[in-house]
């Protein structure tokens, strides 16, 4: 190994042997552990923007969205109730549709699902449904049974069915919804 | 004193692990063969409704979100100890616990979306408020656990791991509470146990589930924290060799021959 050289005099010089401070040790990174604690990063952050955007999006129920109906505009909601027996198999649009009346308690909500619904899907078991208020009555309205009939339908195109807590088999207890509950 | 052993296996965690195997085999016969499917006639249309065969899956779901928790805050109680004693113990137990944790939190979201399927006509509902704080649990403990994965001297990774989990864990609560709190922002039902909406050999299936799946934790809580606690004495091996080495060099060392090497002492 050659000896340092003087800067002045371009000479070699002794090698210089004075205890110096050592330089911090530079730790070395494993990409693969940053890579994924970045991704876990940007995950809670996609989860979060989703959930806030998403905010809109709680359910109203039935009651609730008549009577924001005039504040609700065209705007898309979700809306829970229970289907009232009495199903009409229709097309709107050139689509499927279901066309049914919605309940909670006393307050009724006629509905025009496009789209398949729900393989559990029967009245008396409650839905989210996800759509807008349209003026007007949607094809086959005069079949059911116990419409609302109020000049307006929901118009949905998403549907999700809410269970219960009860596991008691026969023994279960089930909220009624419709005129005279 | 170098631990020596190389082996989690104990013959306790072997009857253990015999048991909980059993307890497994119990757990799917009586979940998938000897309860009745959730199928009810409503008394206003008369018609067969519930949740059918896929209410077999919440035998399995609902214990592991139970196990999930209590994995957790395994890992939260014994995090605060570490950031109290700074023992090694209450760090091998944090991180044992955090990773058991995480494997039963992604098994509780898959289950529940094959269940959701059928049941709500949906894999995944964005906006439902419990499966998004579960989801974000499973991500801050998949960062607690990227987090004990990256370079960093020992005592300060297993403080910042620490402090992460006792972050984290304050999601279980909302979790657990955000059926009640937000009742119109989530598909889940509230609770059955609490309002006792379950009997016979339903409510007998759903409690072994809680002691299998108890069993399940234990047995791997078990080998983990032995794992960790290998691997905590290992490296504590290598340091003891590496010095004892130097000592070994400097002893046969000839100084001058190493002065001449680096070129000094002209």
């Amino acid at each position: 190994m050659a000896d340092p050289v003087d800067e002045e005099s371009g000479e070699a010089g002794p090698l210089d042997l004075t205890p110096q401070a050592s330089r911090p040790q530079r730790r070395a990174r494993n990409p693969f552990s940053v890579v994924v604690l970045l991704l876990v990063v940007a995950g809670i952050v996609f989860v979060l923007l989703r959930t806030l955007g998403d905010a809109s999006l709680f359910f109203y129920e039935v009651d609730e969205a008549v009577s924001v109906r005039a504040e609700l505009g065209s705007e898309r909601f979700r809306v829970v109730g229970t289907p009232l027996p009495g199903l009409v198999e229709t097309r709107l649009d050139g689509q499927a549709a279901v066309v049914f009346t919605l309940c909670v308690a006393d307050v009724l909500a006629d509905v025009a699902h496009l789209g398949d619904p729900a393989e559990l899907f029967q009245p008396g078991v409650p839905v989210v449904l996800q759509g807008f208020w349209v003026s007007g009555e949607p094809p086959g309205i005069g079949s059911l049974p116990s419409a609302a009939e109020d000049g307006w339908y929901l118009r949905t195109d998403h549907m999700v069915v809410k269970h219960d807590n009860d596991y008691r088999g026969a023994d279960a207890e089930l909220e009624s919804c419709g005129v005279g509950s | 004193m170098v631990d020596t052993t190389t082996s989690t296996g104990s013959p306790g965690s072997r009857l253990l692990g015999l048991t909980t195997l059993v307890g497994l085999a119990g757990l799917i016969l009586f979940a998938f063969v000897l309860t009745e499917p959730d199928v009810r006639l409503h008394p206003t249309t008369g018609e067969e409704f519930g949740q059918f065969d896929a209410v077999r899956l919440l035998y399995l779901h609902v214990p592991m979100a139970v196990l999930t928790y209590v994995a957790f805050l395994t890992c939260a109680v014994a995090s605060a100890g570490y950031l109290l004693k700074r023992g090694v113990w209450w760090d091998v137990t944090a991180y044992a616990s955090a990773e058991v944790g995480t494997v039963l939190c992604g098994l509780v979201l898959v289950t529940g979306s094959i269940w959701g399927r059928p049941v709500w006509n949906t894999w995944w509902e964005w906006g439902d408020v419990r499966l998004m704080t579960t989801l974000v649990l499973f991500l801050l403990f998949s960062g607690y656990l990227a987090l004990r994965r990256t370079p960093a001297e020992p005592q300060r990774q297993a403080r910042r791991a620490a402090i992460v989990a006792l972050v984290a864990v304050l999601d279980i609560p909302l979790i657990n509470r955000s059926v009640e709190w937000w009742e119109n922002r989530t598909l889940h039902q509230q609770s059955t146990l609490a309002e006792l909406k379950i009997e016979d050999l339903t409510l007998f299936t759903l409690m072994l589930g809680f002691v299998v799946f108890g069993l399940v934790f234990a047995w791997l809580m078990l080998h983990r924290f032995r794992v960790g606690w290998l691997e905590h004495a290992q490296a504590g091996h290598e340091v003891a060799l590496a010095i004892a080495e130097r000592h070994a060099e400097m002893e046969t060392l000839d100084v001058d021959e190493a002065i001449g090497q680096t070129g000094g002492g002209k």
